[in-house]
């Protein structure tokens, strides 16, 4: 967070469970340390105008406790773009604290939450100012498309892989790019928050890229490769409907440096191979 | 209908579903609210309430299900693990 800025800070203020204190611990600090407005979720669901207004007015930051992410779910409803997200019990599973079950803060909770809120604001104070330039990527491709009813699913003809959990891979050399297909873009529908991986953070095939949040679920990037980590894509951070627009290009979610692209490909589909996976999953799930 | 294969391996052969706590379990029911494959079946006067009823259809690497869980009471065997086994079940079936 960039200390000179002040924010909207929307804490699920959860009563009945240990990180739903924690979040408001950390949303006091935060607001403290920033002169930043708390929202408080209770009042916004039966009164909204005034916290529409902040949070249109401010940078929003959501603090859930858990994964039921009631304040996330709270910003989707109101419509609310986020700028920074945290989950109290990730993180504290990270850093291996053992939160008490106990609805009283004590001293671990307290300290967690002044951790928390610090490691937050330091986060975008230590962003660089630009993304590192990516590999040289073609920017457009020509597609095949698969209609049932009004929607229209496309893949791209050649040189993508894609696995059977609807993620592609584009390798160029040693690199590669990865993104979900439009198929699983569709069915999310808006991507509202991402959660990418760090650089240089290592991955296994099928192992976690990060996280994509849209207003119907928290899905898992599913890596279709092993490999490094070598740039994310800095611009979905402020436009995570890139995705939305086409996942295949601008919505590209990482680059990979490859371990063994010939290993990985073994449980990997070429467009002959996932065309007909993909008919069959329209025709069975896709459900609006 | 649930999947038949995964990467050319009959499902029934890959070990891959939600095991749930039971003592961590709330019955929010978020899990089930979230999963379109039929995988729980929520039983209303009975314990546990909820049960995974249809292994089968959870989806080979998905734990999306997990990820709405507020209590952490769901868990998914280790993916490495289960990438090994259907390559081994692949070796396999092309020996046949």
């Amino acid at each position: 967070m960039n200390p000179n800025q002040t924010y909207a800070i929307l804490p699920c203020n959860g009563l009945d469970k240990a990180a739903g204190g924690v979040t408001r611990e950390m949303a006091v600090e935060l607001a403290e340390q920033t002169g930043s407005e708390i929202l408080c979720p209770v009042f916004y669901r039966v009164a909204d105008a005034r916290y529409n207004r902040l949070a249109a007015e401010r940078p929003l930051v959501v603090i859930d406790g858990c994964a039921t992410r009631c304040a996330s779910k709270l910003a989707a409803e109101k419509g609310l773009k986020v700028a920074r997200k945290i989950t109290v019990t990730e993180e504290a599973k990270k850093r291996g604290i053992e939160l008490a079950d106990s609805l009283r803060l004590d001293e671990t909770k307290r300290s967690l939450a002044k951790t928390l809120a610090a490691a937050l604001l330091e986060a975008d104070a230590a962003e660089p100012a630009g993304p590192p330039a990516a590999t040289a990527f073609p920017e457009h491709f020509e597609y095949e498309t698969y209609r049932k009813d009004k929607f229209i699913f496309r893949m791209p003809k050649a040189g993508f892989y894609f696995s059977e959990n609807d993620f592609w891979v584009l390798v160029n050399g040693r690199r590669a790019r990865v993104g979900m297909t439009d198929f699983l873009q569709q069915s999310l529908s808006d991507v509202l928050f991402l959660t990418l991986p760090e650089a240089g953070s290592t991955v296994e095939q099928f192992g976690e890229l990060g996280t994509i949040e849209s207003a119907k679920a928290v899905a898992e990037v599913i890596s279709p490769v092993t490999g490094k980590v070598v740039a994310v894509n800095e611009a979905l951070t402020a436009s995570p409907e890139r995705i939305n627009q086409n996942p295949y290009e601008q919505g590209w979610i990482v680059e990979v440096e490859l371990a063994d692209f010939e290993k990985d490909r073994e449980l990997l589909l070429d467009f002959a191979g996932y065309f007909p996976i993909l008919k069959r999953k329209v025709d069975e799930f896709h459900v609006k | 209908m649930s999947t038949i294969t995964f990467m050319g391996v009959p499902r029934s052969r890959i070990d891959w579903s939600p095991q749930i706590d039971c003592a961590k379990c709330n019955d929010c029911m978020e899990c089930v609210k979230f999963c379109p494959h039929q995988v729980y079946e929520v039983r209303e006067d009975a314990k546990p309430k909820l049960i995974v009823k249809n292994p089968e259809n959870c989806v080979v690497f998905c734990r999306a299900c997990a990820k709405t869980c507020g209590v952490d009471a769901l868990s998914f065997p280790d993916k490495n693990e289960t990438t090994v086994r259907i390559k081994q079940i692949r070796k396999e079936l092309e020996g046949q």
